[in-house]
This record gives structure tokens, C-alpha cells and sequence, in this order.
């Protein structure tokens, strides 16, 4: 039976888009494509009732009780966190307060819980060191373990997720991937045998210059990233079903949680839910504060203790306890069946997928890095995630349309979608001017103007018929 | 001693209007934005609160105060409009997201809360399509901040342009829907709503008598050295609504009866104004194009009499009128052609009536014109109605000084005064059935 239990929640508010789509005039500035893009008035409204709701009185129930001596590891979206900044600094510090504790682990999160990994792989490599270091300003703890986007994680994620220099990496305990394995022991993905034939490169990477730029990791780790395993339905039993009035267990309680938990077979069992379950999912009625509270003295008893994701790792790799997990080349993530069908399963997901691709490939051609930062804040996965309803019904689409807001809803279903596509054409044609050739056609051009035109005069249009004109002197 | 309680007066009540058009050249397209501006300084010189907001343009101060304070204009989407410098629809869709997405927390924020603060109420109209949404949005806002009970919401229709965007079920919820003649009632109730009319105005100062010396010396220079020559005016936008194929034909017609004809047109830059005027040069009739750089009355007099062609038919006046030029034309014409197809109200008839001219009309909007009192009502779109009531005129000229006179005395009813009057006495219905307690 396992032995420890280590619980992982992650902070994340999505920047919105404005739909109906605002239109953007042509040669708009950087900060007024951004206000016709998103919608922060209701990204505010969104906050300020999750942070009113949940953010407070969760932040404030875990301090209370990882002081008690539980452990808990959590992670932060920039997206999140800028929001916070703009909205609410007082709770920015509430968050510190928790995280300096010696009991919270601050766990990295793909900054923007953008897909960018899905459209530029060395970019998110990059991102994902500059979100270490912004967490690190922030909360003054660097991050050694890491989540993406939606938990996602495949072969390519995990080598570039090494390369950015992770200790350890989160990823959902699916059977399609795990097969046989149990989620309750520690994983790795890298190579442990040495090739038995010495691979051949043009120029050594070892001694070679360091460069914040380089992608290739600053390899003083011994071994490659470790892999947590979620337990899904230990996870999902208080994420979604602890509210569920149609649930055979409910009402759930934290001694029968314990009891399952410590009955659970491996070493472990890691946990992870959205920080928003405490309050926002389940409302405060539902129980669910009185549970967590509840829950450290019942695994007490059992014998289960609390622990973060990086003294698992460290205490079950020393025992020679990780055992290798082959990945999926597609990814696989916590979200619905747990593959990306949820992110790209119907028409509207992959019009909008393909759309995020052609924004940022034209904002990269921009060299732009206000461009750049749009376009991977509009490859937002949450943008896929609002539209997964889209054609479909069952839980996961009502857990789909639970997350698109209220306001969107009477443009109806095909307004939405048509509204959000129309978004990254806005988009795109408002990048457009920026594309260095267009400027410096657009610079030769009003150079060459001898005489212009005086703002707000007509053009008369030609007549078309004899006519003579006087001109008055 | 008269009861005051339940009355609206500056002291408990500012307006707000929202409209695109306004009182700047760049917000001035047509007959919308010389109502707004002349019934918002009319609001202000009364005493009343009166913000305008509206497409204003880029270069100009986003905030202006006038009338001693009491009109201030906000100058909208400037930001948008720095991108579309041809006027205040250049950008239409851009400007109209903009205005529809932050106008109601700036009525909210910066006007409805601190009035309602101080205890008075809030008179909110919006003019015309491009402001149905917002005045849902603002009636929505304040109703959910808890204050939609201390605001009057009127919206006014003045024309029939794009009416298909409007949600009406939602509009005519959320507010007093109006609108500026009886034909527009009748035009509107196809959309199932039955607005309140109230009617458009014009300033006093359109009163003010003419310059008779600036009257003789433009119908001399019109009549071209014959004092049989018909002198007639037209001006308006080049739009089919407007009837100028009409008005040519009507021209032409007289001439080849043997009755020569000086009309002066003033069209806009609308690509109808070539047809019309290729329509005119295929009838015979001989064009003058007159070009001028914003001249005073006097140098529109002098380029007038300089334009030294005999025989002209028609001066396609194509340089901006001074508004003393007009109302001389006006008064010095034998008639102004304002024989619209569709008229929402016909402010120009208006006009004519007041500068003591004789209006040749349509029969939609002009509610206070009747034939052959105060001015020539056209029923038809046949030239020849418009050929037989000048004739007939021309035969009766005692029946031209009773029209003449009784025009003006009808124009004195449609002061921005009186109008304000009827707007205030619905108004006061309006709270009353609404239960707002003007204090």
C-alpha cells in the first residue's frame, strides 16, 4: 500500500477573446490589437469572482493547513498571475505568503497555458526556462518540476521539457499510456544504457560556451526528467464527482478518501486538481473546505504522509525505485478521454488550431516580439477547450460549455465559433502591416509623397459630363 | 401658484444624446448631425446638462465644453477614427464596436452615477441604428448597477437606413422608441413598435430676416438678364430618395415649353449626382459647374454673377454653401425643389419656409406642410406636377406672398424652443408612467 501522497493544484484564469470579434483598423498599434483582441472587462469580472470565491479563502484554508504540516505542490499560469498583478497585488501576495512556506513546492506551468509546443517546439523550450526564472521573481522559489498545458505530455514535450533543464515533469495517469504500469511509482523516459555504438556530432557539446539562447540543457543533472503519474480517479473523485448528487459515493468524506487512498497499491499516489476546485467547481456549500481540512488528520491515521513532487523524486530515484515509461508520440493530457480529440476532436477546434498556427507563423515572420507574445496568448489552449462542445454533448462537452462564458452564449453556438475564428483573421490581417517588407514599402511611400492629402477632405468623384469651372480667387 | 413637483427642469435633469454625427465637420454627413448639434446647444442654452457624444474627430479635444459649460462634447473612438480620416462612417463597423462596447460604462461611470448622486435624473437619447445597441447595453448596465429607474431612454429614428440591425423586441423593451414625423410612426409600425413623434426644429436664428439687398441682387444674376426666367434651387444629397431626376426632367420640361429656367443644385460627393447630372446634359440642358474656396455671402454673390455664361441652365454649385448664401437662395428662388420620395421629416422644406421661400415638397415626412398654404406638396414622382404647381404659381403671384408668409409663420412652431417643450412634456409622461420622482 502506498506510503506517501503528494497533491498538485494548479492556478490558472484564461485571457478571453472580445467576441463578437471587434474589427481592428488597418495599421493599428501593438496595444490597440490587444484591446480589440481580448476582452479583459470580463477577464476582470471572471477574476475578480474566482479570486472572491475560490483564490481567497483556498489560499488561506492551504496555509493553514501546510503550516499544520501538510505538503502541497502548486503551480501558477503567467496568464494567472499578470492578471492578478493588474486586478488584485494584495493577492499576489496572499500567494506568496503560501508558496515561501517550506512546505510548498512551486511547480512551473507552461507560462501562457498556450499550445505553443504544438507549433514551435525550441520556442516553448525557451519560454519554459523564462517562466522559471519570471516564478522565480515572483515567488523567489525556482521551479524544478514542471507541468505544461493541460498536463499534456509525449515524447517530443518530454526531450524538450529535459532540454529546458527539469528535474521532474507532471503527466496524467491514463492507462492508454501507462498499459500495465500502475500510476503509484515513479517514472522516466530517458536513456539509462549507454548506445552500444558512440553517437557521432559535429561538435561537442560538452565545454561548449554557454548561452541563455542555447537550447541544449545545462546538463549537470545526472539523469534525465522524472514523470509523476496523476492518479486519475482519486483525482477526478474530488475534482469533478465530489459535487455530484448522482454519484454512488456521494456524499464523499475525508475518512472514506483516506481509506481509499491508503489502500491504494505502489509507492504513491500523486494528485492533482485545478485550484479552482475549492470554491469555484464546488462551491463552499458543497462541503469541500471542510473536507481538505479534514483529510491530513484521516491520512494521518492511515499512515500516509504528505509529501512534494520533488522529494518524491528524490526519495524514489536514490532507491533505484523509477522505472522507465515508454511515451506517446501524441500527446496525452488530463483532460477528457485524456488524448487531444478534446482539444481537436471536431471541425470548429481544428479551423481555430490551424488559424493559431497561421498567426503565429505570420507573427514570427514579423520578428516582432510584442507580435510573438500575442500570437502565443492567442494559442491559448483554453480557446480550444471553450469550443470543445461544439457537435457533441455527454459530460465532457457540459464540462466544455461549463468554461465558456455566460456572455458568449446568445451569439449561439455557430456565432461563437464564427465570432473566434473571426478573431485570429482580425488577428492575422492587423500583424500584416507589421511584416518588415510592408514596412519599409509603407516608410519609401510616405517619403516619396511630395504634398498629402488634408485630413477629412472630400475627393469629388469625376463627373463624368461637359462641364466648365469657374474658380474663385 | 402653479405646481412645479413632477417637472423636469435644469435643475433635477441633464441629457445625455449619443449619436455618430455631430457638430464637427468631419462628424457632419448629413441632416443628423445638424439636428443633434442645434438640439443639444438648444438643451444647453435652456440651462440643461447636455453631453453629446459622438464620432468626433481625431485632431480635435476629446472633451469640449460650450454653451457656459452646459454642453459638453465627447469626441468618440477617436482612437478608430485617427485611422479613417474620410468622415465619420469611414471605419463604420470599427467605430460602431467601439462605441458600442465603452460608451455605456462612460454614461454609467462618469454621468448616470454622479447625477443620480446629486439627485437628479438622466435623460439618455440615442439617434438613429448606430446607437439601438448601445442603448440596450446602457439600459442593461444601469439596470444591473441598480439605477435604470433615474434614467429616461429615448431613441429617435430619423432615417430608415439599416434598420434590419436592430433587435426591435429588445430596443423597444428598454426604451422610449420616437421619431420625427407621422410617417415615420406609420413606416415604423411595420417593425412592430409605435413610437412617440417628436419633431425635428431649427434654430431661431433661422428666422432672422435675410439680406433683401442679397435677395435682388442673386435673383438678377439667376434670372440672367430675363425677368421671365423661372429661378429654382435644389439642394441635398445626390439621392434617388431626393427625387433630382424629377426635379430635371421638371426643369427641362418648362424650358422646352418655353418657360427658361435657372436652377442652382447642391449635391453632396454621392455617385447618384453624375447620373443626374449626365441625365440633365442628355436633356439639353446647359451645366455650369461653380467652384469656389468656403466663400462668404458676398464673394458667393460675386462668383455667381462672374460666371459669365448666358443661357446657363443649371450652376452645380460644387464649393460649401455659407449658411447666409442659403437661406438668401432660399428666400431669392421662385421655389426650392425639396420634392423627396422619402422624407423622414425634411428639415430643408423647413428651412425654406423659415428664410420666407416657397418649398416644393414630397408627401412622406413633412407633416406641417400643406399644399398651397404654406408651401407646394407633390404627390407623385411626375415632373409635370412639379411643371403645372409652378405655373399655376407663376399665373397667382399673390398666392406666392400668402405662402411665403404663412411658411414662416409655420417655421416659427418648429423652434428648437417649442420642440424642447414637446420633448419635455413626454418626458414628463415618461417618468410619471416610469415612477421616477423628479425632485
Amino acid at each position: 500500500m502506498v506510503a506517501d501522497l503528494a497533491i498538485y493544484t494548479v492556478v490558472h484564469q484564461p485571457r478571453r477573446l472580445k467576441l463578437p470579434a471587434q474589427p481592428i483598423p488597418r495599421g493599428a498599434s501593438i496595444p490597440e490589437i490587444y484591446h480589440c483582441i481580448f476582452d479583459e472587462r470580463m477577464n476582470e469580472r471572471y477574476f475578480r469572482k474566482v479570486a472572491q470565491y475560490c483564490y481567497y479563502p483556498a489560499t488561506r484554508m492551504f496555509l493553514d493547513l501546510v503550516r499544520k504540516g501538510m505538503r502541497l505542490s502548486i503551480g501558477f499560469s503567467l496568464s494567472l498571475l499578470h492578471q492578478a498583478e493588474k486586478w488584485d497585488p494584495a493577492l499576489i501576495e496572499l500567494f506568496r505568503e503560501l508558496v515561501v512556506e517550506e512546505n510548498v513546492e512551486i511547480i512551473g506551468v507552461e507560462p501562457y497555458h498556450s499550445f505553443l509546443f504544438l507549433l514551435d517546439l525550441p520556442t516553448f523550450v525557451m519560454r519554459m526556462r523564462w517562466m522559471a526564472d519570471e516564478l522565480e521573481r515572483i515567488f523567489g522559489k525556482r521551479p524544478t518540476v514542471t507541468d505544461t498545458t493541460e498536463m499534456c505530455m509525449s515524447v517530443t514535450l518530454y526531450d524538450a521539457l529535459d532540454a529546458a533543464g527539469f528535474n521532474g515533469a507532471l503527466m496524467d495517469g491514463r492507462d492508454w499510456v501507462l498499459e500495465w504500469r500502475e500510476r503509484t511509482h515513479l517514472y522516466t523516459y530517458s536513456d539509462e544504457n549507454p548506445y552500444p555504438v558512440d553517437i557521432q556530432t559535429s561538435r561537442s557539446l560538452v565545454g561548449s560556451r554557454q548561452s541563455s539562447k542555447r537550447l541544449a540543457a545545462k546538463s549537470d543533472r545526472e539523469h534525465g526528467t522524472y514523470l509523476l503519474t496523476r492518479h486519475l480517479a482519486l483525482s477526478d473523485d474530488v475534482g469533478y464527482r465530489f459535487s455530484d448528487r448522482n454519484w454512488s459515493n456521494y456524499p464523499l468524506f475525508a475518512d472514506t478518501y483516506a481509506d481509499w487512498i491508503a489502500h491504494t497499491g505502489g509507492d504513491f499516489v500523486f494528485l492533482g486538481w485545478d485550484f479552482e476546485t475549492f470554491g469555484e467547481h464546488h462551491r463552499v456549500d458543497s462541503g469541500i473546505f471542510d473536507f481538505m481540512r479534514a483529510l491530513p488528520e484521516e491520512l494521518d491515521k492511515r499512515g500516509v504522509a504528505f509529501q512534494t513532487p520533488s522529494r518524491l523524486i528524490e526519495d524514489y530515484s536514490k532507491s533505484g525505485c523509477a522505472y522507465h515509461l515508454p511515451l506517446p508520440i501524441y500527446a496525452t493530457t488530463w483532460a477528457g478521454q485524456g488524448n487531444m480529440e478534446f482539444f481537436l476532436g471536431n471541425d470548429a477546434q481544428r479551423t481555430i488550431f490551424q488559424l493559431m498556427g497561421q498567426v503565429y507563423g505570420m507573427a514570427k515572420l514579423t520578428e516582432n516580439p510584442d507580435m510573438l507574445d500575442l500570437a502565443i496568448w492567442l494559442a491559448q489552449s483554453d480557446n480550444l477547450h471553450l469550443i470543445q462542445w461544439f457537435g457533441r454533448s455527454g459530460p465532457e462537452a457540459e464540462v466544455s460549455s461549463y468554461f465558456t462564458p455566460d456572455e458568449w452564449w446568445p451569439l449561439g453556438s455557430n456565432g461563437i465559433i464564427h465570432e473566434q475564428q473571426q478573431v485570429y483573421i482580425n488577428a492575422l490581417y492587423a500583424i500584416e502591416p507589421y511584416l518588415p517588407a510592408r514596412l519599409i514599402r509603407q516608410a519609401r511611400r510616405k517619403k516619396g509623397i511630395k504634398t498629402t492629402r488634408r485630413k477629412g477632405e472630400w475627393t469629388a468623384p469625376d463627373a463624368g459630363y461637359v462641364a466648365r469651372h469657374i474658380h474663385l480667387t | 401658484m402653479i405646481e412645479q413637483e413632477g417637472a423636469i427642469s435644469p435643475e433635477n435633469t441633464l441629457f445625455v444624446l449619443l449619436c455618430f454625427e455631430g457638430p464637427d465637420v468631419y462628424s457632419t454627413a448629413g441632416g443628423l448631425g445638424t439636428r443633434v448639434s442645434e438640439l443639444s446647444e438648444a438643451l444647453a442654452v435652456q440651462g440643461y446638462t447636455t453631453h453629446l457624444i459622438f464620432i468626433g474627430d481625431p485632431y480635435k479635444p476629446s472633451t469640449e465644453k460650450r454653451v457656459d459649460g452646459h454642453l459638453i462634447l465627447e469626441r468618440w473612438s477617436q482612437w478608430v477614427s485617427k485611422y479613417y480620416l474620410n468622415g465619420v462612417y469611414d471605419g463604420e463597423e470599427q467605430k460602431l464596436y467601439d462605441f458600442n462596447g465603452s460608451v455605456p460604462y462612460h454614461i454609467y461611470n462618469e454621468i448616470v452615477r454622479p447625477a443620480v448622486a446629486q439627485g437628479k435624473t438622466v435623460v439618455i437619447m440615442g439617434e438613429d441604428w448606430h446607437t439601438a445597441e448601445v442603448m440596450c447595453r446602457t439600459s442593461d448596465l444601469l439596470n444591473w448597477f441598480g439605477v435604470r429607474q433615474k434614467a429616461i431612454m429615448l431613441w429617435n429614428l430619423n432615417s430608415l437606413m439599416s434598420l434590419h440591425r436592430i433587435n426591435w423586441g429588445r430596443l423597444n423593451y428598454v426604451t422610449t422608441i420616437t421619431t420625427v414625423s407621422k410617417y415615420m410612426k406609420h413606416r415604423m409600425w411595420g417593425y412592430g413598435v409605435n413610437p412617440l413623434v417628436i419633431p425635428n426644429g431649427i434654430p431661431t436664428r433661422h428666422l432672422t430676416p435675410v439680406d433683401t439687398a442679397a435677395v435682388t441682387r442673386l435673383r438678377e444674376i439667376a434670372q440672367q438678364g430675363d425677368p421671365r426666367r423661372l429661378f429654382l434651387f435644389k439642394i441635398g444629397r445626390f439621392d434617388p430618395d431626393k427625387r433630382w431626376m424629377m426635379a430635371v426632367e421638371a426643369v427641362a420640361r418648362l424650358k422646352y415649353s418655353g418657360y427658361p429656367v435657372t436652377l442652382f443644385v447642391r449635391g453632396g460627393i454621392e455617385p447618384h449626382g453624375t447620373d443626374v447630372l449626365r441625365h440633365a446634359y442628355n436633356l439639353g440642358l446647359t451645366i455650369q459647374d461653380v467652384v469656389a474656396k468656403r466663400p462668404n455671402l458676398e464673394q458667393c454673390l460675386e462668383v455667381m454673377q462672374h460666371t459669365g455664361s448666358p443661357n446657363i441652365d443649371i450652376y452645380n454649385l460644387r464649393f460649401f454653401l455659407p449658411e447666409e448664401f442659403v437661406r438668401t437662395t432660399y428666400n431669392a428662388a421662385d421655389a426650392t425643389l425639396a420634392n423627396s420620395g422619402h422624407e423622414p421629416f425634411g428639415l430643408v422644406a423647413l428651412e425654406v419656409m423659415a428664410a420666407e421661400g416657397i418649398a416644393v415638397t414630397g408627401s412622406t415626412g413633412e407633416d406641417y406642410a400643406i399644399s398651397f398654404e404654406n408651401a407646394i406638396v407633390t404627390e407623385t414622382d411626375d415632373p409635370d406636377e412639379i411643371v403645372g404647381y409652378l405655373l399655376h404659381l407663376r399665373r397667382h403671384p399673390e398666392e406666392q406672398e400668402r405662402i411665403r408668409c404663412a411658411g414662416r409663420s409655420t417655421a416659427e412652431q418648429f423652434l428648437w424652443d417649442q420642440v424642447i417643450e414637446n420633448l419635455v412634456s413626454k418626458l414628463e409622461f415618461l417618468a410619471r408612467k416610469q415612477d421616477i420622482q423628479l425632485s
